[in-house]
């Protein structure tokens, strides 16, 4: 069977299983088990499938992941979020879109917590985006902010997705979460003028500033109290692991145990919130990981089958430049994240992109971080945006589907943008993290 | 007699589902009791390592049928939306029993894994010393819960006894 044959037949099962509504575990499972028949040495390769699957989640290198993920779901359970919502909300003053600003500021400090993106969205749309329409907010301008920035989360450390992405692709964890701070923290700098200018440029998109005079210590204390320490969290997190002191895994730990800490300091916390945001943790956890059990077998049969070498041949036999391969890779991630999950996504497309990434050269930490991007955008693009869904489960019943789709576009576009600035500008995503590593 | 047997099956899938939860809580706790005794010279617990590695598999294929249950593994469900109600329940139901198939040669090999890997007395040997096939035994308990609720999902449209016993008990 020639190379392309293989791949056809793989893809072409694999895409017609996921057209049939079956979850993309069982997707992925389902062609393992007919690769695995086919070119692994029928029940041999059975068993080596099974072997592959536990091993394949038996990795301390994924354990951040859960951790991660810890962390935003008690942030959220337990409502620490809300008051640090409310703290932002005290000192971003005068703004026009202020609301639309307190959104992003604040996902873009949950970012820094929290390591799902879900989550953010989740909180934040289910508890701003009703008093942001009820204010008289235009809903585009009510739920883009929160949505895009949303999908920043990946790219803010702690992210789940990164430490995956780092993992399945042999890229540098610990490099991998601390370059995604620039581009993140330039994304979130963007919104909040996107949402500036726009509000000054048609005042109908948000109401005018109408709060009276409040004293300035009032409104910096619940600043200090209820934002100073999550931050504290993220910068310990950071500086544990970037100074060689723990583990990207026990920096995660340190920082999901933290985040109780907090809640309890609080006074916020009960066995039922945190059974809760236990079990919200093991569920995204288990959504994650139950993907990842094909992944080493989905691999290995791209290798074994001769899709992986041949793509790889031909691209090289073709001459193409460094700038077509990398512009088609990135075209083929914004493609598939149109209609797929970010996890099938990296399963998909890393076996083949990770020789293209060695055979030309490019920076593994930088095209992380494009990858990274694409992702995220993935998240924000219709029909299969995750975070459009989202949105849509939280929003009052009269918002449409178009409605959500429309509110995110202006931040796909600034999204896209940012991906261009990092292909041309590589230190956007390399410069931190050669600061931070460079003694090691 | 179904109403008992429903209520068993979700028992188990809560009960799974709240051990997968508590499991990654001890573990978070004791990786950072880990950092917090080396680095403060107290020693180290050189198990842990080793334990949060075996506590993902152990979680994910605990809550994986409770995942299914409750319709939360991520699938593509664009092109159902816009069929008719009818065609789209049964391309549903066709990915049920594909989803069933996995499941049983899920069961069928990981059994004979484990069964292999007696057999020969596998050991793992690190800080913690195990036959191998114990890595191995949530697989086949994962995937017969996942087959009884690929069942269930294929029976369930229309509402049967066993759904409607099982949809009385939802939160």
């Amino acid at each position: 069977m020639t190379w392309w044959i293989a791949a056809l037949l793989l893809f072409g099962i694999l895409t017609g299983l996921l057209l049939l509504g079956l979850a993309a575990a069982f997707a992925f499972l389902a062609i393992n088990v007919v690769g695995a028949w086919i070119w692994l040495g029928k029940e041999a390769g059975l068993v080596q499938l099974i072997r592959n699957g536990v091993v394949s989640i038996t990795s301390f290198s994924l354990t951040p992941i859960p951790f991660f993920v810890m962390m935003g779901e008690v942030l959220f359970h337990t409502g620490v979020a809300m008051k640090t919502i409310d703290a932002i909300d005290r000192v971003i003053w005068r703004l026009p879109g202020r609301l639309s600003v307190v959104a992003v500021v604040a996902g873009t400090i949950f970012s820094a917590i929290s390591g799902s993106t879900i989550a953010t969205t989740a909180l934040l749309g289910s508890l701003m985006l009703p008093e942001m329409l009820r204010r008289g907010y235009h809903p585009s301008m009510a739920m883009g902010p929160i949505m895009a920035i949303g999908g920043v989360d990946m790219l803010i450390p702690p992210s789940a997705l990164t430490v995956l992405l780092g993992s399945l692709s042999g890229i540098s964890i610990s490099q991998l979460l601390v370059a995604g701070i620039v581009p993140g923290v330039l994304l979130s700098a963007v919104f909040v003028g996107y949402v500036v200018v726009s509000v000054k440029l048609d005042p109908g998109l948000a109401p005018a500033f109408t709060h009276q005079p409040v004293p300035a210590w009032d409104r910096v204390k619940p600043l200090l109290l209820y934002v100073l320490p999550l931050a504290l969290i993220f910068v310990a997190v950071i500086v544990s692991m970037t100074a060689g002191w723990a583990t990207p895994t026990e920096s995660a730990a340190i920082g999901a145990v933290a985040t109780v800490l907090v809640a309890l300091i609080y006074r916020s916390l009960s066995w039922a919130n945190l059974m809760k945001a236990l079990t919200g943790t093991a569920a995204i956890t288990g959504v994650i990981l139950f993907i990842i059990i094909g992944a080493t077998t989905f691999a290995q049969i791209l290798t074994f089958s001769g899709a992986t070498n041949g793509l790889v041949r031909a691209i090289e036999e073709a001459r193409l430049g460094p700038t077509v391969v990398l512009a088609t890779m990135m075209v083929i991630l914004l493609v598939l994240g149109c209609f797929m999950d970010q996890v099938s996504m990296m399963l998909i497309t890393l076996p083949f992109f990770m020789p293209l990434v060695q055979l030309y050269g490019f920076d593994p930490v930088w095209f992380g971080v494009l990858f990274l991007i694409c992702m995220q955008l993935g998240l924000l693009t219709p029909p299969f945006g995750m975070l459009l869904f989202t949105m849509k489960s939280v929003a009052p019943r009269h918002i449409t589907m178009g409605q959500v789709n429309r509110a995110v576009a202006p931040y796909v576009v600034i999204g896209l943008v940012m991906l261009l600035l990092v292909v041309l500008f590589p230190a956007l995503a390399t410069w931190l993290p050669e600061l931070l590593f460079q003694k090691r | 007699m179904m109403r008992a047997l429903a209520a068993a099956y979700r028992a188990v899938l809560h009960f799974l589902a709240a051990a997968a939860a508590v499991i990654l809580g001890l573990i978070a706790l004791f990786v950072t009791l880990d950092v917090v005794m080396r680095n403060l010279g107290l020693g180290t617990l050189p198990w842990v390592t080793e334990v949060s590695e075996y506590s993902l598999p152990l979680a994910t294929f605990f809550i994986a049928p409770w995942l299914l249950h409750r319709n939360e593994h991520v699938r593509l469900d664009v092109l159902l939306a816009v069929m008719p109600r009818r065609i789209a329940n049964g391309l549903e139901r066709a990915a049920d029993l594909v989803g069933l198939a996995i499941s049983i040669v899920f069961i069928v090999f990981s059994v004979r894994l484990m069964a292999d890997s007696a057999s020969i007395g596998a050991l793992v040997v690190k800080n913690l010393t195990f036959p191998e096939w114990w890595l191995f035994l949530p697989v086949p308990l994962c995937f017969a819960l996942l087959a009884i609720e690929f069942v269930r999902r294929m029976v369930a449209l229309p509402p049967a006894a066993f759904s409607i016993a099982l949809e009385k008990d939802e939160p």
